[in-house]
């Protein structure tokens, strides 16, 4: 009887600390204060194009943010309809990703995979339709995408990798010319 | 009595035995979740949104807003190749061969994930700005003072956790799923060169 006891116990630990283990990995996303989401959030309104500065000691929006990136955000709120991310693609190495508040990366397009230079992303939460004439029609000069977001709230976010500290300058005016915004149909 | 002290004691072990197993699963990784090349570490789905609970725990954690591994792969290294944890105690030589992707970036961070200060501001090399050699090879050296080729300088305190990120953007060989291979002879070594 002496020696079950302490068994019975091992065993019940043993479940107890899987339960835990369960329950912990489950809820931390969801406790961690500090995402991405919520440090950007911090930086500015929706439904606006905003510049991050470039990454240096003490001055970076994010943990492990490259140096030689220039990085522009939109947070974008689907509630009112969807969105428009216009962009002109300055270079190849450019990378566009479209992020659900948890940081699910649901869409990315590099910029050499792109047709045309002048791109526009219309964000479409689940229960929304656009018309949007123009779409994969060869005759107009700008690229338009629709991207179905799985979500209402979440993160545009458009990088720009320099080929050297040269080219930061460009790379920020680039930045400086990308849009984002409710959509509307004349555009 | 002697059960109650039982149960207590059995709670309280479950307590840290879960607790301590989530976090260690979560902050280092397993096989499950990460992929591990010398000193190494990629964490296979970050970004992902079909990724793992672990994983995505790390990622909300980590505050950072990755790209899935489609159009991008992150290395991390947190010690050097002999398994002895990065310090600005010491200087480092980054040895690597060209990888096949549109850009790639080695950057030098403290372990909160921060910048180092240095008088030449200078924070990472990429794959566009690296002096190589004619073989494609190059070397980065990581040291408080300066040095040839390619110096990280690692700041001016020598007590400071040194950590690396290797990100490759856009790699051109991916596997049946789209993501991006990177092959294990690709990743640069690093080597401990002497200590203060």
């Amino acid at each position: 009887m002496r020696i079950k006891i302490p068994g019975l116990y091992i065993v019940l630990c043993v479940v107890l600390a899987g339960l835990i283990h369960i329950v912990a990995v489950l809820t931390l996303p969801a406790l961690a204060p500090k995402n991405a989401q919520a440090r950007l959030a911090a930086l500015g309104p929706a439904n606006t194009m905003i510049e991050l500065p470039a990454a240096a000691p003490g001055r970076q929006a994010m943990p492990m943010m490259a140096p030689d990136v220039r990085y522009a955000f939109c947070r974008f709120d689907l509630t009112n309809g969807p969105i428009r991310l216009s962009a002109t693609i300055a270079d190849d190495l450019w990378l566009i990703g479209l992020y659900t508040a948890e940081g699910d990366n649901f869409y990315a397009v590099a910029g050499a995979d792109l047709k045309k230079r002048d791109v526009q992303f219309v964000i479409v939460a689940p229960d929304q339709t656009v018309e949007e004439a123009g779409v994969d029609s060869p005759e107009t000069s700008e690229e338009i995408l629709v991207v179905n977001s799985p979500v209402t709230e979440g993160i545009a976010m458009i990088r720009a990798p320099l080929k050297g500290p040269s080219r930061a300058e460009r790379a920020d005016e680039a930045l400086k010319t990308t849009s984002c915004g409710p959509y509307t149909k004349a555009g | 009595m002697r059960s109650l002290a039982y149960f207590i004691g059995t709670f309280a072990v479950a307590l840290m035995l879960g607790i301590g197993s989530a976090w260690y699963m979560i902050e280092q990784g397993s096989p499950l979740t990460t992929t591990k090349v010398g000193p190494w570490a990629s964490w296979n789905a970050l970004g992902n949104p079909t990724a793992d609970p672990y994983t995505k725990a790390h990622l909300a954690r980590s505050g950072r807003l990755p790209l899935t591994s489609t159009v991008a792969r992150y290395f991390v290294a947190r010690a050097d190749s002999a398994g002895h944890g990065l310090t600005s105690a010491c200087e480092y030589l980054i040895v690597g061969s060209p990888i096949n992707a549109r850009w790639w970036s080695v950057a030098l961070y403290d372990d909160n994930g921060s910048l180092i200060e240095n008088p030449s501001q200078r924070y990472s090399f990429n794959s566009e700005e690296m002096l190589s050699h004619a073989d494609g090879t190059y070397r980065i050296h990581v040291a408080r003072a300066a040095r040839p080729e390619n110096w990280l300088p690692s700041g001016d305190d020598t007590d400071r956790n040194l950590v690396l990120m290797l990100r490759i953007y856009s790699p051109r060989d991916t596997d049946s799923l789209g993501i991006g291979l990177v092959p294990d002879d690709r990743l640069p070594t690093i080597e401990r060169l002497s200590c203060e």
